[in-house]
């Protein structure tokens, strides 16, 4: 399961990052790391980007960056 | 001279501190080579001299975006003697993640914990004396936007800096797994590296090591030490597993998050906050749109309805009072005739170009620096990224193009707001493509003459040209110069705040100053440019024999399959460089051979001056007018229309409909203005993308003017 799978309003614990390189180095910097809880807020009005909440704040991303963020949910 | 560099996050409050501190003693420029924006300011504060430099806002030391590796190219190179960290007291576990990476450099640091009254209002109650403690350096509290805590953290910085033994950053405990490989290779690069350690805070070094830092890689493999420290990084993989970035950043948040936890403590009750209610409405899937348009209107409007009188006022005390006193001036000390006419229609009409886009600027400085500052800037991506992704774009994008139906140049000056060079670059590649005002006055002379039926149709159809082939354009250039490269779209939403006005008013200052300096100089050269070609060699009969006329001559060849190849349409289009409404212009001086003769009217000084005087309060009523009055096209006032109708019927017989089409599309199209190009040239430190918009506009101007004349004549119109 994924990040970008995740409802408004759902949360979830990240698992992985399937991706290494820079783009996982830029979403450690910005607090997405490993057994972190995260909630998703809302999807723009096209769908995609969606905004979630991690480390207090909130954070904007692109579907395709979502993806390979693994998390892991309570129902599961 | 002690230097103290401001590091911090975006949005931590960073600018409108510097701003507070340094005032107008700021000076905005470019870091060298790059469009990162580098604001510094030298001043005396308790005798001493100060340079504040303020460090591009990141979120971390990473070599990742440009940002990030201006601000730790500096601090590692440059070791200022103190760095003041902007830290939002909001949110401080992830501002304290860059903290953590600022002491690694062993830099001594002071941490200026700003938004202090926003936590105090949520309740958040901060042990400042353990912060200093667990941290090792002197924590300052700041209300940037109220000026509070300034004196303090100056004097308490300049202490720092004065001390610096005394004061010097703690090194944090990373654990012992780190912490053993950190003194093993201290030891080895101290034995054998020696001119390393003096160039570098070691444990920092270490870390960029470990984490497999290219950029670091690159720099000391100069010195040919690449391939010992290949074969140390490799052992220390193969011991870690590939992950030891991940390994370092977990760490370093683990730090922050420690002292977060360990000086931080909130209320229970977590209050709804302004920022959810606001974007409840403002992201909402229905309204999110129509609203981000709205206010896309709303500054559209105030940006180019509300200078326009302004920018009229300027053109007329320039082309009245102003020239007319120095031809009389010149005239009596007897200058020779030449002299006159280069100073009137060369330097005082290129400088008053220059001096006309002060309002447009100015206002637009000053929207685009309050949509940022409240973090509305943000949302307005979060809203559009995906229909702006269809041309490769990014979601900011949205606005420096809608910008550039106004006027290209503050368009292009808006680019800024992006973060990626690669977004900023293609941006201002296709803003050219947006019909700005100053075409309008071609559209109006031509659809006037060959297309009074239908103008609107016909110029709705130039817009949406534009439109379409920036579209085109966009994609061409996603598959083509900015192949591969990586887009991503990982951005803050940050809460809702209120720009402090003195921060915007002395940014919008600094910003617009430096524009017209850079473009007035440029403008000036190209000015006169043209002066000598349109009036050498001194007393030509005929604008034939001038060397417009000649290149005009020359050139007209290209322009044949297009329609329009006579010298005198091509000559018009050489002055259009300057602004494209000088087209029209320049048609009327070659096509009706007589200048249009200024009415010499005999004034004194003080007449002039106090119709200067009442026109412009005419245009500060004006300009307030303009904000209730509703229809956006009013900007785009027509001016001049009497003293066209004589170029009217000289149009008439050297144009078919035809090749008029043609030649608005071509003049749509042909290349950015010079004041454009200068926007361009300031926002990217160099003339390579200038270059590319010309090459390719007038590539796609003559492809689309040929494609349309020809294609017409074939299916026989005209
Ligand atoms: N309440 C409050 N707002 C602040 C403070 N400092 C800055 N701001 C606001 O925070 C927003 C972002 O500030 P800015 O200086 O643009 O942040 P930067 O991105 O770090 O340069 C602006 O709306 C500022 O007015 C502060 O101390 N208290
Ligand atoms: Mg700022």
């Amino acid at each position: 399961m994924n990040l970008s799978m995740l409802k408004p309003g759902e949360k979830g614990k990240i698992r992985d990052i399937v991706m290494g390189g820079s783009l996982k180095r830029r979403l450690m910097d910005m607090g997405v790391l490993i057994g972190e809880e995260v909630k998703v807020l809302k999807k723009a009005p096209f769908g995609d980007p969606i905004e979630v909440t991690i480390k207090n704040y909130n954070l904007s991303l692109r579907k395709k960056e979502a993806e390979i963020i693994l998390v892991t949910t309570d129902d599961k | 001279m002690i230097t103290i560099a401001v590091a911090g996050n975006p949005n931590s409050g960073k600018s409108t501190l510097v701003n507070a501190i340094a005032g107008t003693r700021l000076h905005v420029g470019n870091w060298p080579g790059v469009t990162v924006e580098k604001k510094e300011a030298i001043f005396e504060y308790n005798g001493k001299r100060i340079m504040l430099v303020d460090l591009p806002g990141t979120y971390s030391l990473s070599p990742y975006t440009q940002e990030e590796i201006i601000a730790r190219d500096y601090l590692v190179h440059e070791t200022p003697d103190v760095i003041i960290n902007v830290v939002d007291s909001t949110n401080l576990e992830r501002n304290l993640y860059l903290t953590v990476q600022l002491l690694e450099l062993g830099i001594p640091v002071v941490i200026a914990l700003n938004i202090y009254d926003e936590a105090k209002k949520k309740g958040y109650r901060i042990d400042i004396k353990s912060m200093e403690e667990m941290l090792g350096v002197k924590v300052v509290t700041t209300v940037a936007t109220e000026k509070t805590g300034m004196e303090r953290l100056l004097s308490t910085s300049l202490k720092v800096a004065e001390s610096p033994f005394q004061y010097h950053s703690k090194q944090l405990d990373y654990g012992e797994d780190i912490e053993s490989i950190v003194r093993v290779m201290e030891q080895r690069i101290k034995q054998s590296h020696a001119t390393l350690a003096e160039r570098y805070s070691l444990r920092w070094l270490i870390f960029k090591l470990l984490e497999g830092d290219t950029h670091i890689l690159k720099e000391i493999n100069g010195d040919g030490n690449g391939l010992y420290f290949d074969d140390v990084v490799r052992h220390l993989r193969k011991m870690y597993g590939d992950d030891i970035e991940s390994i370092m950043a977990n760490t370093r948040y683990a730090k922050a998050s420690e002292t977060t936890h360990g000086v931080l403590s909130k209320p229970e009750i977590r209050k709804i906050e302004l920022t959810e209610k606001i974007d409840a409405v403002i992201l909402n899937r229905f309204l999110g749109v129509p609203i981000f348009l709205a206010l896309m209107w709303f500054v559209f409007k105030f940006t180019f309805d509300v200078s326009t009188p302004f920018v009229d006022w300027i053109d007329a005390v320039i082309s009245g009072p102003l020239k007319r006193w120095t031809v009389v001036m010149l005239g009596m000390i007897h200058s020779p005739a030449w002299t006159i006419s280069l100073a009137t229609d060369g330097v005082i009409a290129g400088v008053g170009f220059v001096i006309m886009f002060v309002p447009v600027i100015f206002t637009m400085m000053f929207f685009i620096t309050f949509l940022e500052g409240s973090g509305y800037m943000a949302r307005a991506a979060f809203v559009m990224d995906r229909a702006m992704r269809v041309i490769g774009l990014h979601g900011k994008s949205f606005i420096p193009m809608v910008l550039g139906f106004g006027c290209n140049v503050p368009a292009i000056c808006a680019t800024r707001i992006l973060e990626n060079q690669k977004d900023k670059v293609l941006t201002a590649l296709l803003i050219p493509l947006m019909s700005c005002g100053a075409r309008l006055p071609i559209y109006v002379l031509f659809v006037g003459t060959f297309f009074s039926e239908n103008s609107g149709t016909v110029l709705w159809s130039l817009y949406v040209m534009g439109i379409v082939l920036a579209i085109v354009m966009g994609i061409v250039f996603k598959r083509t110069i900015f192949k591969g490269e990586p887009s991503v779209f990982i951005m803050e939403l940050p809460p809702y705040r209120m720009p402090s006005f003195k921060s915007l008013m002395i940014y919008t200052w600094e910003r617009g100053k430096h524009f017209l300096v850079k473009a007035g100089t440029y403008i000036l050269l190209v000015s006169i440019m043209v002066w000598i070609l349109l009036n050498l060699p001194w007393g030509v009969e005929h604008k034939k024999d001038s060397y417009l006329g000649k290149t005009g001559q020359t050139i007209a060849k290209v322009f044949k399959p297009l329609g329009f190849g006579s010298w005198e349409v091509a000559a018009s289009l050489i002055t259009g460089v300057i602004a494209k409404e000088i087209v029209v212009g320049t048609m009327g001086e070659i096509y009706i051979e007589k200048k249009m003769v200024e009415t010499t009217e005999q004034k004194t000084i003080l007449q002039d001056l106090k119709e200067c005087g009442i026109s412009f309060t005419m245009a500060v009523k004006d300009s307030v007018t303009n904000v209730f009055s509703t229809f956006w096209m009013k900007s785009i006032s027509i001016r001049g229309d009497k003293k066209l109708t004589p170029l009217r019927t000289v149009i008439q017989k050297t144009f078919t409909p035809l090749s008029a089409y043609a030649f608005l599309a071509f003049v749509l199209l042909y290349m950015p203005c010079i004041v454009a190009s200068v926007a361009m040239r300031n926002e990217f430190g160099t003339w390579k993308w200038v270059g590319i918009s010309f090459a390719y506009q007038i590539t796609l101007g003559w492809i689309v003017a040929f494609v349309i004349y020809q294609g017409g004549k074939l299916i026989g119109i005209g």
